[in-house]
């Protein structure tokens, strides 16, 4: 039995890509015979199938991995002698401008890339699903389109959506609204605002389309007991339609929050953080840290605070989603 | 049982849902075929020839080249070390398993972030950066997790009974793997394929930190490249942008089921 445990625990930490796969729920004691059953041959021969695949991702990821928390304690430019300098690069969380606003915006993200489109997404769902809609596949694929678009793409066309002369600017003009026209990404106030609703774009589908699928899920009979019990639609939702997507809510949040902490090619390929500083984010700090006028330290201690944030986050994810069983 | 009232109230509502999604990219689209070099559309005088000369003066020849290489070769390795990988986790079993699932698993929750700069440097000290072997082995060792943790979960649901059977027929693990558990477990691998071609079309952060060469830059580097000129004539940006997507969009097309099933399960790269 404490070979089914163990798999169940590290299938629990692997939770982002199997928290909906229903099937994955089902574990048969097979495993357990099976590894009896074999003999430890079969075992060794199953290391050699999985040695190749292990000797690159040793090299790819583990070595690499190593290698950032090492070196984010020390301080490098790439090509002198790197120097020791102690938890310096995580202080830099607290005391280097730059990074504290980088951590200010991941913040204000979060509610564009994550909040936002689940909350939307939810609503969505719960306002649409479960009505047999005709055609519904059609919607499904268009607005679940932007999760497959190419990001670089995405941001060339939303750069250029709120670019001086762009359609954002000449919808407003056509209202009347000319007076509130400006190049959205090159002011200080409101370029980041612009690139969170960017965010909202790209991440609400998944989260609806999520939910959607989810909520077509829950019996019905839960919904004719509540509304046996004379529960309006907002408790019918906060009672059925909420509680029996708390997989689904799992799978969401942890796929946009994570998005929402690592923000780049959006922002690197319309305002490359600026203008100023104001739409700067960790991940760009890294890249900028460590690729030009280099301190691989710094990055590397920025990469490593991303890891853990990630890891908190996947793991608290998966905790709240279990709840109470 | 559902009134009317509620009827249109639904396919109005998933409509202007559908609109919002939409606008950019039909905006995208109409500026594509659009002869002014502002990007305002103008479909009264479509000018199909943006596609050509975006292609042309955007270089995307060399970088298609580049693209197809890196995701074609990425992409096969990574689908039969997934496969190799799957089958010795969900099936044979693993000396040392309990050790070594986790320790792979691990690779599916760090960030692409945490790697990437020291990994940057050890690709240098190697000369595999700017290099196609480079980017190519990035991308597999980056997706080698998500393979394993895949395939293990598709070979799983092979009933076990049906492996056994090959075994009293004498098949080596080898023959049961090409005889039963790929056919069996064909749809996981289509899906596999399908988002990894994606995650690697796709991606711009790993190819603009390891490939510094344009001669070896995928599309994604092209276009940016492309859109941050000094005078940037929006029509044919945005010729090129469609051009880039075409791909992927193309297979979701005609795959749509396999993409959001996927992704809805959670699938996530590096």
């Amino acid at each position: 039995m404490a070979t089914l445990n163990e798999s169940r625990a590290s299938e629990a930490a692997a939770a982002p890509a199997t928290a909906s796969a229903g099937g994955e729920a089902v574990h048969t004691p097979r495993r357990t015979n099976r590894a009896r059953s074999s003999s430890g041959r079969r075992r060794w021969l199953g290391l050699v199938y999985l040695a190749p695949a292990l000797l690159i991702y040793a090299c790819v990821v583990l070595l690499p991995a190593g290698q950032g928390v090492n070196l984010s304690f020390y301080h490098w430019d790439g090509i002198t002698a790197a120097t020791w300098a102690g938890v310096e690069n995580y202080t830099d969380f607290f005391t280097d401008p730059t990074l504290r606003q980088a951590v200010g915006h991941t913040l204000f993200f979060i509610v564009f890339f994550s909040f936002l489109p689940v909350v939307l997404g939810m609503t969505s769902a719960a306002l649409t699903a479960r009505k047999d809609t005709r055609g519904a596949g059609v919607y499904r694929w268009i607005i679940f389109l932007p999760q497959v678009l190419t990001p670089a793409v995405v941001a060339v066309v939303w750069k250029q959506i709120y670019a001086p002369d762009g359609p954002l600017n000449s919808v407003l003009s056509a209202f009347g609204l000319g007076g509130l026209t400006r190049g959205w990404l090159g002011d200080f106030a409101w370029a980041l605002p612009a690139l969170g609703l960017a965010g909202t774009w790209g991440a609400f589908g998944l989260c609806m389309v999520l939910f959607a699928a989810g909520a077509q899920n829950i019996p019905n009979e839960l919904y004719d007991a509540a509304r046996m019990d004379g529960a309006g639609p907002l408790r019918e939702f906060f009672t059925v339609t909420l509680p029996g997507l708390r997989g689904q809510l799992a799978v969401a949040l942890t796929l946009t929050l994570l998005g929402a902490i690592r923000v780049f090619d959006i922002v690197w390929l319309t305002t490359k953080g600026g203008p100023g500083t104001s739409t700067i984010t960790p991940s760009v700090v890294l890249y900028k840290r460590a690729f030009s006028n280099p301190d691989v330290g710094a990055a590397c201690a920025i990469g490593v605070v991303l890891a853990v944030v990630a890891l908190i986050v996947s793991l608290a994810v998966v905790k709240l989603s279990e709840g109470d069983d | 049982m559902i009134s009317t009232r509620e009827k249109v109230f639904n396919y109005a509502f998933l409509t202007l849902l559908a609109a919002a999604v939409l606008f950019p990219v039909i905006w995208t689209l109409g500026v594509a075929v659009s002869p002014e070099i502002t990007g305002s559309v103008d479909l009264g005088h479509m000018r199909w020839s943006n596609f050509a000369d975006a292609w042309q003066q955007a270089g995307l020849t060399q970088y298609l080249k580049s693209s197809l290489i890196i995701t074609g070769t990425a992409v096969a390795i990574s689908t039969a070390l997934a496969i190799l990988s799957g089958y010795a986790f969900g099936v044979l079993g693993v000396v040392g398993e309990k050790l070594l699932f986790p320790l792979l698993l691990f690779g599916i929750m760090i960030p692409l972030e945490a790697i990437v700069v020291p990994m940057y440097y050890d690709f240098q000290s190697q000369g595999l950066t700017d290099t196609y072997q480079g980017i190519i082995l990035a991308h597999v060792g980056t997706g080698v997790s998500f393979g394993a943790f895949w395939m293990r979960a598709a070979f799983r649901t092979v009933p076990s009974s049906i492996g056994e059977s090959a075994q009293v027929d004498g098949a080596g693990t080898w023959t049961a793997l090409w005889r039963i558990y790929l056919p069996i477990s064909r749809p996981a691998i289509v899906t596999f394929v399908l988002l990894n071609f994606m995650w690697t079309w796709n991606d711009y952060f790993l190819s603009l930190i390891l490939v510094s060469d344009p001669a070896h830059q995928p599309m994604t580097l092209g276009l940016g490249a492309f859109s941050g000129r000094y005078l940037v004539h929006v029509n044919l940006l945005a010729a090129a942008a469609v051009l880039i997507s075409v791909p992927v969009v193309g297979l979701y097309v005609f795959c749509q089921r396999q993409f959001i099933r996927g992704m809805l399960s959670g699938a996530v790269k590096g």
